[in-house]
């Protein structure tokens, strides 16, 4: 990986240049939370936003969008026309959820409508200084080392920028008299003392190891219910967690009754039909069940299956959830400490 | 695909506004297309050629019954009809109108607004959503409904076909629209326990769910009250809100939630359902000759 | 919305969702609510190329309706036809039966796992169906009696609630003619008063089972649920390893691939790793039934 020098002062000059790439979306302030929006203006990027409400999955895989168009028997496929586009400051853990979702999305049977949408886009991340609902050192995906086309590293006046492909290196040769390419010993000081300052901020700390164990033993633990007494079912957590894929498919037709849609749109295991089948059996009728079922997938299945949890601790359900259930709750609910929900 | 012939359709409408069916007649681009889709028989609003005695396919129905006769009337809907699908919160749920239902007494109720009137129209009664008088088949909730999801009812229907209407709460679309959370920023929203379908139309623009939609099929409503009063509102105000659109879905499914006394009157049999607190209440009226029937397997 | 790259047709498709256009050939009602669907692809040459495994399942799509999972009934030794076996339950149930012979739907798959016939190949099998989980054992049944000598002992055990509602009613009765296996049917009740079997359920027709080799032995049990239990359980009492002993799970799926999360279970997919689940794998992952 190959890192270069960019001050500061010259980061709008250099967003700029980026749209001759493509489209240019970055977070945005939206009240008193942020959001990722096109960047028709560059200073209107909030470097200082530390998670949006949504991750960047909505660029990959929308809330909701059609998969195909039919018309009496025959499907077609309906691939939105996706433009080349570079989002910028996504920062470590949301890169890491871009990840899991190639995992998911890319290697078995890979995902064509994931897929178009992935490979125009470019990913640019930005380091972040963690607040009070960050826990990404526990599922340690607090730093990258790919899944990136730039990664900008605040160090000072000036950012450290990491290119992680060959995709970003052509981004940075769109612009290339703004960076300097001589990275000297003082810059590693400065990046090992800004590594240490991100660290010690860090207010989430916990012991991942041996949690697939920790939940087996759980399995018939109070706790679900509890949860579930307080669990408003609304789903929230799961369209702002960026590991959470889960969706439906509904066929809506055209007023003309002979073609329409076949849309996909994002669903949650909160939802009490999850696992209806037809015929009406409902495998998780309980949503304590289905709790669990959440909590499993984050902190137990995942991990049995690549060895790494499907939290990337952005805190976003933290940062939602009304009732206070979130993962940092489910952990020390887990690990027998005291909780407040 | 089985040929179908074009539906034979009726629009109605009782006691409401009438924006459900005006939300209809809105849709200028899509218009035609329902016309040539259905076989409009009746829709009053729209035309004055109106066929009120024929079979129907489906019939719409917007409003919610305060008279006798319009009970009446929604009867012979019924009878004439292979569906009957209750539009807007009104038919649904009984509407605003519906807010005090299952606070004692309606007679004395109605006398403490009016005073001693004699009624020459229409004999007024309390407002109740279809349900409780004919089988509905279908309910499309909302104050107005969307009318993206009236055609995909439409649709489902003129086909024959069973309407699923999402089983999520607000709060997952307007998640998808990236709003702020009202309920986090302090304002009394009924999001989490109101179904969607919405397009989480208020929150879009800044204003908190006020429950139109109806209570979603798992609403932990005893929880959004807790959630609400640690937020510091009081009872009274969380309940106005949870019953000004819940109507007679909020007093039926958790009359305990909103203070409603739920003891059958002493010495009546019991009613099929536990849910009837309101109508028992009412049924030893004599104005309510025309009792509401107790239906059993509700499904809710 | 631009870009029209592909057209369902008679090929599969690069997008795993399209599914492809297949005919129904034949149906025909198996009881009531039951009917039997032959289904085709429109291309001949792609009808005979047609590969799967017994236990496998198609995603069965009607526009305008959506899409679900079906086991598939036929076996891949008598290529050129997909069969189903289908009960009239949901909204896409209810739509299909209303598709008569020659329309075209949308097939897409197969998918799952399948039965382990590499490794079964050789064994004893024993098959132990009720109403309608002869869905995917009948996958299984035919491919083993087209593959006869390739399998150790067979038994095949028929349950259903009357004589009118056992499935495919006349094959087993042809089957159980045969003297390389053992097919012994039985009913719970028969109002007719003409069943010439049986009177009871399966699990009555255990002590009729000789000269099984448990340890060489894999016994397949697809049914109602309740009827697991008792099963399962004798099986065990034959001495037959829990991890030959195999059954197929149902789970609600959008996807078949491993995308929708719904028939997730644990830190497996239904869709991807099952249906087709050995007793072991039931007790060492919690939730599986």
């Amino acid at each position: 990986m190959k890192a270069l020098k960019l001050k500061k002062e010259d980061l709008y000059a250099y967003l700029e240049s980026l749209k001759s790439y493509g489209e240019l979306w970055g977070p945005v302030k939206r009240g008193e939370r942020y959001a990722y929006a096109r960047l028709v203006n560059v200073r209107e990027v909030a470097l200082q936003a530390l998670r949006t409400i949504l991750p960047p999955k909505k660029f990959f895989v929308p809330p909701r969008f059609n998969m195909f168009r039919y018309s009496e028997d025959r499907y077609t496929e309906a691939f939105e026309d996706v433009k080349p586009r570079v989002l910028f400051g996504l920062h470590p853990c949301d890169i890491h959820g871009l990840m899991i979702l190639d995992e998911l999305f890319l290697e078995r049977f890979p995902d064509p409508y994931y897929k178009k949408r992935r490979e125009a886009t470019a990913i640019i991340g930005l380091s972040c200084i963690p607040d009070d609902k960050c826990m990404a050192r526990s599922t340690n995906t607090h730093a990258v080392e790919g899944g990136f086309d730039l990664a900008f590293n605040e160090l000072g006046e000036e950012y450290l920028v990491w290119v992680g492909s060959s995709l970003g290196d052509d981004l940075v040769r769109l612009n290339l008299d703004l960076f300097n390419e001589e990275i000297d010993a003082q810059d590693l000081q400065k990046y090992l003392e800004w590594r240490r300052k991100r660290d010690s901020r860090y207010k989430l700390n916990f012991d991942l190891t041996g949690m697939p164990d920790i939940m087996e033993l759980s399995w018939d633990s109070d706790l679900w219910q509890e949860l579930a007494d307080k669990c408003l079912a609304c789903g929230a957590c799961s369209m702002v967690c960026p590991t959470c894929n889960c969706y439906n498919i509904r066929d809506v037709s055209d007023l003309s009754l002979e073609s329409g849609v076949r849309e996909r749109h994002w669903d949650s295991c909160m939802n009490k039909e999850y696992a209806l089948v037809a015929g009406g059996h409902n495998f998780r009728e309980a949503r304590a069940e289905r709790l669990k079922l959440y909590y499993t997938h984050k902190l137990k299945a995942f991990i049995t299956e690549y060895g790494k949890p499907s939290c990337v601790g952005c805190g976003r359900c933290i940062d939602t959830c009304p009732v206070n259930i979130n993962v940092a709750e489910v952990i020390r609910a887990l690990k027998g400490q005291e909780v407040k929900v | 695909m089985a040929e179908i012939p074009k539906p034979k359709v009726g629009f109605y409408g009782f006691t409401g506004c009438g924006g459900d069916l005006l939300t209809i007649l809105h849709c200028e681009d899509e218009l035609l297309d329902i016309f040539n889709a259905v076989d409009i028989r009746s829709f009053l609003m729209a035309s004055s050629d109106v066929h009120d005695d024929e079979e129907l396919d489906i019939a719409f129905v917007e409003g919610s019954i305060t008279t006798d006769h319009q009970l009446e009337s929604l009867k012979g809907i019924r009878k004439r009809s292979k569906v009957l699908v209750a539009i807007g919160s009104c038919a649904c749920f009984g509407g605003p109108q519906a807010a005090r239902l299952g606070y004692g007494d309606w007679e004395e109720r109605f006398k403490k607004v009016y005073g001693e009137v004699k009624h020459t129209v229409a004999r007024p009664r309390e407002s109740y959503p279809l349900d409780e008088y004919v089988k509905v088949d279908c309910c499309i909730p909302g104050c107005p409904i969307d009318k993206h999801q009236f055609f995909f009812a439409l649709t489902r229907l003129a086909k024959g076909m069973p309407v699923e209407l999402t089983t999520f709460p607000v709060c997952a679309e307007c998640k998808w629209n990236e709003n702020e959370c009202l309920l986090l920023k302090g304002e009394l929203c009924l999001g989490p326990v109101t179904a969607g379908g919405c397009n989480s139309r208020c929150p879009n623009h800044g204003l908190p769910c006020i429950g139109c939609w109806g209570p979603t099929k798992e609403a932990n409503v005893a929880s959004e009250i807790s959630l609400l009063k640690e937020r510091n509102f009081s009872s009274e105000e969380i309940i106005n809100k949870l019953r000004l659109f819940g109507g007679a879905a909020m007093v039926r499914r958790f009359a305990d939630l909103l203070g409603i006394k739920t003891e059958e009157p002493a010495g009546k049999p019991r009613q099929k359902k536990a849910r009837k607190p309101v109508a028992a209440g009412k049924a030893k009226k004599k104005t309510a000759s025309k009792s509401p029937k107790a239906k059993s397997g509700r499904k809710r | 919305m631009t870009g029209n790259s592909q057209i369902a047709a008679s090929a599969p498709s690069a997008n795993p969702f399209m599914p492809e256009q297949m005919r129904i050939v034949r149906r025909s009602d198996l009881t009531s609510d039951v009917r039997f669907f032959q289904v085709r692809p429109v291309d001949m040459e792609r009808a005979l190329s047609l590969d799967y495994k017994p236990g496998q399942f198609m995603m069965v799509s009607l526009a305008g309706v959506g899409e679900s999972p079906f086991s598939i009934s036929s076996t891949p030794s008598r290529p050129g036809m997909l069969e189903f076996c289908i009960r009239k339950v949901g909204r896409l149930t209810g739509e299909l039966f209303k598709y008569k012979e020659n329309s075209i739907i949308g097939v897409r798959g197969p998918y799952g796992n399948g039965f382990p016939l590499e490794k079964m190949i050789g064994h004893d099998i024993l098959i132990v169906v009720g109403g309608l989980g002869v869905a995917p054992l009948r996958s299984l049944l035919l491919y083993i009696l087209d593959n006869r000598d390739k399998f150790g002992k067979f038994y095949v055990l028929l349950g259903a609630r009357t004589p009118a509602e056992m499935l495919f009613r006349k094959e087993f009765f042809e089957i159980k003619e045969r003297d390389d296996l053992e097919c012994l049917l039985t009913v719970d009740n028969d109002p007719t008063s003409q069943w010439p079997f049986n009177k009871g359920v399966v699990t009555d027709l255990f002590p009729k089972i000789k000269e099984l080799d448990p340890d060489n032995t894999f016994a397949t049990i697809c049914g109602p649920p309740v009827m697991y239990k008792f099963v399962v359980a004798e099986f065990l009492k034959l001495g037959i390893p829990k991890h030959q002993i195999l059954m197929t799970l149902e789970r609600r799926m959008h996807c078949g691939i491993g995308k929708c999360g719904h028939c997730a279970i644990g830190s497996i997919y239904t869709c991807l790793d099952g249906p087709v689940f050995s007793y072991w794998d039931v007790l060492h992952m919690k939730d599986l039934i």
